[in-house]
């Protein structure tokens, strides 16, 4: 797989973005931030109110995410190119989310709305009219999606990653720096982890640093055996979406699940194991 | 504001008075160019060692905040046009540390 079959650039989405068969969609943890004004022609998908079940902590089922993707007038034969803020934290988390539910075509705006911000390139707020689709979803593909009790058995014998900051990693902090310190019962990070933060495979403007330079980031400076599987957390799972995005889409690696329960989970079960403190 | 994402709240949404900061150690501000909001660009804030920590979106009236540790920050500002500016500011528990950018 290469960068052009998940990656596109600002570019090509202003070239193509009315093409038939092409689906642009914003999803973005400000999730006013597409009404305020999105890249024409896209679409919007609101990661809470529509990925999440409203009342279990879990994903819309399968005939939930069918019934969102023909509403919005998504068909299974389409090529959706997601992009989001904040350095497509959320477009690589609905990345993850159409993967597990088996859309292929799919990919991602590299640098997603920032990028296109900072190069002042449009913005409107048009919705626009898509005919609805009758989307049919496969099942959940296992591979890709990890639950507590693979994350506890995988201590010690895979690759965990943890991509939040260091400060959270070493229990300092709950949450991320611009939120307030809430959530999990106990700070820290999972045993034998390595802190990898996500920021580190992105560049300033939010586009992908080159798979080298990836390369280099997670094995020789992390640490990662490339050999083992590899499970990815942060604390809701939409940053480690990203960083399972560039290990299993850039880089290739064939095993890397996304840990969505990630801390808000983990740091709340009881009689698991913690580490807290820096890195080793 | 709620806290049940890992994404930025809409960048700027302010404190309301810096007794709201609680437990918390507040950085927030705002970003002007010639006196007038800058309300399209990023806040980036970099912990001591340089490291990236955490980014909001500014606001309509070209606001940030942040919560963060106690302790030292730089705060890198990103707007359209190539702008980049940096202050090093301090927070502290309970405190709300205000500052004004000039780009």
């Amino acid at each position: 797989m290469s960068r052009s079959d998940v990656l596109v650039d600002a570019d090509w989405v202003e070239a193509h973005a009315g093409d038939p068969g092409v689906v642009l969609v914003e999803v973005d943890e400000d999730t006013s931030a597409y009404d305020k004004g999105h890249i024409r022609n896209a679409v919007k998908i609101d990661w809470k109110a529509d990925l999440q079940d409203p009342v279990r902590r879990d994903f819309v089922d399968r005939a939930g995410f069918e019934a969102l993707l023909s509403e919005r007038g998504i068909a299974n034969d389409d090529t959706v190119i997601l992009y989001g803020g904040n350095n497509n934290w959320f477009a690589a988390y609905a990345y993850w989310y159409f993967k597990l539910y088996g859309h292929d075509r799919v990919k991602l705006l590299d640098g997603g709305r920032k990028k296109w911000e900072l190069e002042s390139r449009e913005l409107v707020t048009e919705v626009p009219h898509r005919e609805k689709t009758s989307y049919h979803a496969q099942e959940q593909d296992a591979s890709l999606r990890a639950f507590r009790d693979e994350v506890v058995a995988s201590i010690g014998n895979k690759n965990l990653v943890d991509v939040r900051s260091p400060d959270e990693f070493a229990g300092r902090l709950l949450a991320p720096a611009h939120l307030p310190q809430e959530q999990a019962q106990r700070g820290g990070h999972i045993p034998t982890a390595k802190n990898v933060p996500w920021s580190k495979a992105a560049e300033e403007d939010g586009t992908f640093k080159s798979d080298d330079a990836l390369r280099a980031l997670y094995g020789d400076e992390a640490g990662l055996d490339f050999g083992r599987d590899t499970i990815a957390y942060c604390r809701i799972g939409e940053r480690s979406a990203h960083t399972w995005f560039v290990l299993h889409e850039l880089l290739g690696q064939p095993n890397v699940k996304n840990y969505d329960g990630s801390w808000t989970e983990y740091g709340s079960l009881v009689g698991v194991p913690i580490e807290v403190g820096d890195g080793k | 504001m709620t806290a049940d994402g890992c994404g930025a709240p809409a960048g700027g949404a302010q404190v309301s008075a810096a007794a709201d900061a609680g437990s918390q150690a507040v950085v927030q501000g705002r970003v002007t160019r010639n006196g007038s909001a800058v309300p399209v660009g990023y806040a980036r804030l970099l912990n001591s060692g340089g490291d990236f920590v955490a980014e909001v979106p500014l606001g309509e009236d070209g606001g940030f905040r942040f919560f963060a540790a106690p302790g030292s920050w730089t705060l890198r500002v990103l707007a359209p046009g190539d702008v980049r500016a940096e202050r090093v500011v301090s927070a502290d528990l309970g405190k709300v540390t205000e500052l004004e950018v000039a780009v």
